[in-house]
């Protein structure tokens, strides 16, 4: 099950990545074959497999996620698909690393930290359980509308020495162009939202969507804000909106330069 | 012995917390705050400035410098040595109470813009190539114009997608001579 799953994602991943192949001008010959070679062999295909199993081991897999998130295990993908999500009995709108940091506290276990290695891949396992779906963030459920409404306002928020926002970089109006030989992608459009965690050539690891936030952050010295803390989810929640608003498909593990 | 009380009435407090609570879980999982952060990186709005008198905008000095750094991203990234009056980095104490290096911020106006001898350059923002006999030459533009884009560009487009330089706090009034003295002169 677990295998065409992700050998789904990674077909998805493919078609999307060919198609945005020639924009990839950042980079060089080399780095191009070797891209191409990667896109037949997805070096965090062995991070997602890593945290499918730690996963299981630590928290009981599956089936204690769905119970955990009152669930069938049937409707999990779906309901995965929705995240960043109001879990009532979290009290906020979480991501899904949160949902296991709390289910590693209930079962008495010690929380793996939000930036770590080990909960990036777990996330990405557990996110790579929804691929196929298309996102599903329910915004008339208010708590997420809120989300919603604050993770445009963060998006859209000048600071920073240079006084940028993301959307400085990724509004419609310049998409295409390009920023120091990198072409702005539509964030939509590439499915950011469907396709992080993602395998990044340029840092040689496994990157979640908020660890990738903070990458463009750092580069246009916006200060860095920390991971599972409400702006970064509810940025999640938008740039997912984003992608499910062009009814792009969950592909986890994405791979991006 | 003190210390041993003390210590069994922490482990039974802890004990009776953690089965207390231990349905609750709104507090189970990291939520660092934001907003404070956000706050703090704010910046002031739009404002007018006026090109100082003291900007010597045919200094050789002043044109290397905002040539070195319109080209530049950082001291950390920059390869050639800084010319006269300018630093890559400054040393200061580190919260380990070691000296460290600040690398200095430059402009990076490449990721933006075309110019005489870029490499790499961007297209988001006009291409400023030929800049002295096409826009101050022919007075459709004039240095008061150029200081004024670079340090708050938010003065005549509010939606602007450039970077603000001098309201930030980034760059000092001279800097953004230097900045400008390169722009307008003859490459
Ligand atoms: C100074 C310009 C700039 C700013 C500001 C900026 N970005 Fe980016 N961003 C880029 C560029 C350029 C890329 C493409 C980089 C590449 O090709 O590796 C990118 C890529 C991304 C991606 C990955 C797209 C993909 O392939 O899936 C995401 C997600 C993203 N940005 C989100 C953000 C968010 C959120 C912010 C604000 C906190 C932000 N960006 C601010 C320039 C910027
Ligand atoms: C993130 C993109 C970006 C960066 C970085 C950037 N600019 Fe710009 N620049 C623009 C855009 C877009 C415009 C078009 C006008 C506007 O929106 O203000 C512009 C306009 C200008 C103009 C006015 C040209 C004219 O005559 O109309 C000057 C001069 C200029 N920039 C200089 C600079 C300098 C110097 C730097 C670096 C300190 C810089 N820019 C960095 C995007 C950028």
């Amino acid at each position: 099950m677990k295998k065409t799953l992700l050998s789904l994602a990674f077909l998805s991943t493919m078609a999307m990545l060919q198609l945005n192949a020639g924009e990839q001008f950042a980079m060089s010959d080399s780095d191009r074959a070797m891209y191409k070679e990667m896109l037949e062999n997805n070096p965090a295909d062995i991070y997602v497999e890593e945290g499918g199993e730690m996963f299981e081991e630590n928290l009981g897999g599956e089936e204690a996620l769905a119970k955990f998130l009152g669930v069938s295990e049937k409707e999990l993908p779906k309901y995965i698909a929705g995240f960043p999500r109001y879990i009532k009995k979290l009290g906020n709108v979480v991501g899904i690393d949160q949902v296991l940091q709390a289910m590693q506290v209930e079962q008495g276990k010690k929380k793996t930290k939000l930036k770590s290695g080990k909960m990036f891949s777990m996330l990405a396992y557990v996110k790579s359980l929804a691929n196929d779906e298309v996102p599903n963030i329910d915004t008339t459920e208010p708590h997420e509308k809120e989300a919603y409404e604050l993770g445009k306002k963060t998006f859209m928020t000048a600071r920073g020495g240079r006084g940028l926002s993301c959307n400085s970089c990724h509004s419609a109006d310049i998409v295409g162009q390009v920023l120091r030989t990198q072409p702005l992608p539509d964030l939509g459009e590439v499915a950011s939202g469907a396709t992080w965690p993602a395998y990044r050539m340029t840092k040689s690891s496994l990157r979640t969507p908020q660890r990738r936030f903070q990458g463009c952050m750092k580069n246009a010295l916006l200060k860095v804000i920390p991971i599972g803390s409400k702006e970064m989810v509810a940025l999640e929640v938008y740039v997912t909106k984003l992608a499910q608003e062009k009814g792009k498909k969950i592909a986890i593990p994405g791979l991006k330069r | 012995m003190h210390t041993k009380i003390k210590c069994l009435a922490l482990t039974a407090t802890l004990f009776l917390s953690a089965s207390l609570y231990a349905v609750d879980l709104t507090k189970a999982y990291d939520m660092p705050d934001a907003s404070k952060m956000i706050k703090k990186d704010l910046f002031p709005e739009a404002k007018k400035y006026t090109m100082p008198k003291s900007c010597n905008l045919n200094d050789a000095a002043a044109i290397a410098r905002g040539k070195y750094m319109f080209h530049n991203l950082n001291g950390k990234k920059a390869k050639k040595p800084a010319p006269e009056g300018l630093v890559k980095f400054t040393m200061k104490k580190g919260k380990d109470g070691k000296m460290k290096k600040k690398f200095k911020q430059f402009g990076n106006c490449v990721a933006c813009h075309n110019i005489e001898g870029a490499k790499g350059a961007g297209n988001i923002g006009p291409d400023l190539t030929g800049y002295k006999a096409n826009f101050i030459d022919t007075k459709a533009r004039d240095a008061q114009f150029v200081y004024q884009k670079i340090a708050d560009p938010r003065i005549d487009n509010p939606n602007t997608h450039m970077t603000v330089n001098l309201t930030t706090g980034l760059f000092t009034p001279e800097e953004i001579c230097d900045f400008t003295a390169y722009i307008v002169s003859k490459k």
